[in-house]
């Protein structure tokens, strides 16, 4: 439920930002058979931003043996901390160029959040438990959103103009082109989108108890 | 198959049946052999199989096992991610040498080989193994086999993941000889792989020795997938059973037929040594089991041998207690029995039952009947006057005097000369040795001691005798014509009067000479050579000729006229007389016919001999000639001499018979010269008796033979005969005869014998004399 959260409050922020003369766009994305594809991110690049814009702290939990959530979108230059739920250690990196970091063997919080300041996509493992994954997007733009169960993603108070809509999904199997979006006032703009995604069953966990040795 | 020996044949069964048991066994053997071989070789690849599976498994779940925790190794995916390549490179040739592996590679996502452990300074290029790394793509890790550079690699590929996939590692075990060593060291096959490299088959790895190899390389064809078969390298049979390992690769795991087998060839071999061996044994032990029935057996038949050769005397041994035993003690009372009955039949074979003597049985043997004898001398002595005596005084006085006779010639004779009694009045005597001085001087000590009367109850009977002397083998080639001739011999001296003549005298002259004569005969017949001449026969009560008798001369045209006594002999022997009796008929026949029918009616006689008395055409031919001649039967006569009718006396008096019954006349020639008593001849249908010339020509000297003569014709004219006088030379005599009421005389007083052309001319002038 912490992403839900993250995500109305990014809304929230935007809604802010620019009231006078707001757009929403809803992305739906789904794969080729039609079935909706969660965890995708929609991103609308190209707009003005108020550099003044807060950056606020992100957080990556780790929940029985499980990153939480799976993707996360923030804007380049924020910070995130990954925080452990679990009884038992985790040792966090990436490889990833624009992001690579190790956190060793923890419990807890750790000391310090790792802030990402480039953009780019970043695969985040554990090196105890290889089946825990997840993937921060860090973007320009403040506008985002990353699909729900239902595959849709809603980006509200967008300015008018000219803008690029970027879709992004961690298990993409192709990179998806970048499309003109052009905006004008208080439209209501619905997009459908088609992505091919691999399926995050590839590695299951084992069950809990066999994990304590 | 037949074995003549019952030894050869207990053995034969003995190892016969041995060896067929023996071959059975073998073959049951080998093949239930056959089939555990093959059975077991069936087994065997099939285990090689599961071997060869489980072993391809396990390396490859080693492999991965080994690339998958490479794959996880923190400071390896930290290399990657960071592109530090020579770092990866010292990790895979560190992580792969500790597994003992060909090669490790990292693969990027798009299939370049980023890092290569077999060439490490090289540039990134695709990587070779498409197939496995497409199927790697498709479900996130594969393992196979596959070629790379020529070699063949056992090769997994698993995913290196951080945490999304960064990258592949790829790591393959060397395919080779070495690894097919290892793996035929642990299934105990033979495994060759054979690989499909631009259109030819190669042997990149095996086990098998490089004959062996290059033969599997050079087969064109793959054999079929997971099927046992059996193929045929290099002249050594294999059980092998193919496992595919690639598209283009296929593991053949081979099983040494012959090595499989070489257990129960020794086996075989064992057998076949226990088989021999056995036979060995059998044939030995047969053999002595079938000695020891066989011996006595033989012993028997050579016993047997030597009864049936004759040989009686050495007893059949004596071979124990059991069946064959008691067989040889029944075979020597045989023996004995047999022995006794052949000296009993010997005795009566070659005994004469009347004197005791031996017989002209003993005689034929003696002159070689049953093969080659020594030369000796045979001397055959026939006593003047014994039918007469014999119907005079009766048989058992003739007997008597016959049995006194032989005992005064074993009496005369010296030591070691035999006598034997051939027939009737017919003694011979034989002395070892050709001399013919010896065998004369003999004969007239013989003739001598004849001379002296023989007192049979008180009564002196004059009894003499004349001989004929033979040689023997010069005389005859056989012994029964050594008897002919030598009888011709005895009636030769009888007729000259004296003691003895020689065989070799008779018949003209040298054997030769003979030869010719009897070669002569035939073209003699067709050159009408032979002539009938014709002797009156006077009917002594009338005082007229009312007969004839038929006489044979041969006029030869070198030698002159030869007469009978000279050539019929050989014509009887030869067999000829058949071809003259018949032309001689025919003459008779036809001359009486024409004397009929000039009105002068003559009953004319002709002789015939032994042969033609057992020649049963003579009867047909005799009514044949009568029958076209018109001529009456009774007119004709037939003259039979004594002796004639003893050879085989049935077929004589069959002959006789049918004779008779066609109405000829019949007469018994040279009546008292032989042995036949009246009694015989009164059973004979004849008409007519012909008294010997002999007794004629003493007629007049000899009381005693004219007692003879009038009691021949006495008993004669009993039994119903006309009685014939021959030799009647002297009117004295023919009064004589016609006094003792003889009924017909013949001989020189009345006329010699004439040309049948004459007699019609000397009858004129009888008759002319008879008128003056
Ligand atoms: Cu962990």
């Amino acid at each position: 439920m912490i992403h839900r959260r993250t995500v109305l409050f990014v809304l929230a922020l935007a809604a802010c930002a620019t009231e006078a003369s707001a757009a929403e766009l809803s992305a739906c994305v789904t794969g080729p058979t039609g079935r909706p594809i969660p965890d995708a991110a929609v991103v609308v690049e190209g707009a003005t931003v108020d550099p003044r814009m807060p950056r606020p702290l992100a957080a990556i939990e780790q929940i029985d043996r499980d990153f939480v959530p799976f993707l996360t979108i923030v804007r380049q230059g924020t910070e995130i901390e990954f925080p452990n739920r679990d009884p038992l250690k985790h040792h966090v990196y990436s490889f990833s160029a624009a992001k690579p970091f190790e956190i060793k063997l923890y419990a807890g919080k750790p000391a310090a959040p790792v802030l990402f300041d480039k953009t780019g996509d970043i695969a985040i493992g554990c090196n105890i438990h290889d089946w825990m994954e997840a993937y921060v997007l860090v973007v320009e733009s403040p506008y985002f959103a990353k699909t729900g169960p239902d595959g849709c993603a809603k980006i509200a108070d967008l300015p008018a103009g000219r803008h690029r809509l970027r879709l992004w999904h961690p298990l993409q199997r192709q990179a998806v082109a970048e499309r003109p979006l052009v905006l004008d006032g208080a439209d209501s703009i619905r997009i459908d989108a088609t992505m091919e995604v691999s399926p995050r069953t590839a590695r299951r966990k084992p069950p809990a108890d066999k994990d304590d040795y | 198959m037949v074995f003549r020996s019952i030894e050869r044949r207990i053995v034969a069964v003995f190892v016969g049946l041995l060896a067929l048991v023996t071959s059975l066994t073998l073959l049951l053997v080998i093949e239930s052999n056959d089939r555990v071989v093959s059975g077991e070789s069936e087994r065997r690849l099939g285990a090689g199989v599961r071997t060869f599976d489980y072993l391809v498994a396990y390396s490859q779940s080693q492999m991965e096992t080994a690339a998958s925790v490479l794959a996880r190794d923190f400071s390896f995916r930290e290399a990657i991610a960071t592109q530090d390549r020579a770092t990866v490179l010292s990790v895979l040739r560190n992580h792969g040498s500790r597994i003992g592996a060909g090669f490790m590679m990292v693969v990027s996502l798009d299939g370049m080989v980023m890092a290569d452990t077999l060439a490490p300074g090289g540039k990134p290029r695709p990587a070779p193994f498409d197939g496995l790394l497409r199927a790697a793509q498709a479900t996130g890790q594969s393992a196979g086999f596959d070629e790379m550079d020529g070699r063949l690699y056992q090769i997994a590929i698993v995913p290196i993941m951080a945490p999304g996939q960064i990258a592949w590692v790829a790591m393959g075990f060397n395919v080779d000889d070495s690894w097919a060593r290892s793996f035929s060291a642990m299934s105990g096959l033979g495994i060759a792989v054979l690989a499909e490299s631009d259109g030819r088959t190669v042997v990149p790895a095996g086990s098998l020795s490089a004959e062996l190899r290059d033969a599997l390389g050079e087969r064109s064809a793959l054999p079929p997938p997971d099927i046992p078969i059996l193929m045929s390298l290099n002249g050594q049979r294999h059980h092998v059973m193919a496992r595919p390992m690639s598209e283009r690769a296929t593991a053949v795991l081979l099983l040494s037929l012959d090595q499989a087998e070489a257990v129960f060839r020794d086996l075989h071999r064992s057998l076949a040594v226990i088989a021999l061996g056995g036979a060995v044994l059998f044939i030995l032990g047969s053999l002595r089991l079938a000695r020891h029935i066989a011996r006595p057996v033989n012993t028997l038949a050579e016993a047997a041998r030597r009864i049936e050769a004759g040989d009686y005397h050495e007893p059949v041994p004596d071979s124990g207690a059991d069946e064959i035993g008691q067989l040889a003690a029944s075979f020597d009372r045989m023996r004995q029995g047999i022995a006794a009955r052949e000296q009993k039949i010997l005795r009566l074979a070659y005994e004469d039952g009347l004197t005791g003597l031996p017989n002209r049985t003993w005689l034929l043997d003696r002159l070689g009947r049953t093969g080659p004898t020594p030369p000796c001398a045979v001397l055959i002595l026939d006593l003047d006057r014994f039918g007469l005596i014999n119907d005079a005084l009766g048989h058992a006085v003739g007997d008597r005097l016959l049995r006194l006779v032989g005992d005064r010639l074993v009496a005369t004779v010296a030591p070691g000369i035999g006598v034997c009694r051939l027939w009737g009045d017919e003694f011979a005597v034989v002395r070892d040795g050709t001399d013919t001085e010896a065998a004369i001087a003999l004969s007239v000590t013989i003739h001598a001691a004849l001379q002296e009367p023989i007192l049979l109850d008180g009564q002196r009977i004059d009894v003499g005798g004349s001989l004929g002397i033979g040689f023997w083998p010069q005389d005859a080639a056989d012994s029964n014509t050594l008897l002919q001739r030598t009888e011709l011999a005895v009636r030769e001296a009888k007729r000259q009067f004296r003691g003895y003549a020689l065989a070799s005298e008779i018949g003209a002259g040298p054997p030769h000479e003979q030869l010719s004569l009897i070669g002569e005969m035939r073209d003699a017949l067709l050159r009408q050579e032979f002539e009938v001449f014709y002797q009156p026969k006077l009917d002594l009560a009338s005082g007229r000729v009312t007969g004839a008798e038929a006489l044979l001369r041969w006029r030869h045209p070198s030698r002159g006229l030869i007469p009978p006594a000279q050539f019929i002999p050989f014509a009887e022997q030869t067999g000829f007389i058949r071809e003259i009796t018949p032309w001689l008929l025919d003459q008779v026949v036809a001359r009486t016919a024409a004397w009929r029918a000039q009105g002068l009616n003559l009953v004319v006689s002709a002789n015939l001999s032994t042969l033609d008395l057992l020649h049963s055409g003579l009867a047909p031919l005799v009514k044949r000639l009568l029958a076209s001649s018109g001529l009456p039967p009774g007119q004709l006569c037939l003259e039979i001499t004594e002796s004639a009718l003893m050879d085989d006396p049935d077929l004589a008096l069959a002959t006789l018979n049918q004779l008779a019954e066609s109405g000829v006349r019949l007469s018994i020639d040279d009546y008292g010269a032989g042995h036949a008593s009246l009694a015989y001849l009164k059973s004979l249908p004849v008409h007519e008796l012909k008294i010997d010339q002999a007794f004629i020509f003493s007629l007049m000297e000899s009381g005693k033979d004219a007692e003879i003569v009038r009691s021949t014709i006495a008993l004669g004219h009993a039994l119903g005969l006309k009685v014939v006088a021959e030799g009647a030379e002297t009117d004295a005599e023919l009064g004589w005869l016609k006094r003792a009421g003889c009924d017909v005389a013949q001989g020189y007083g009345i006329a010699r014998p004439m040309p049948g052309a004459e007699v019609t001319g000397w009858m004129a002038d009888q008759d002319s004399a008879v008128a003056r």
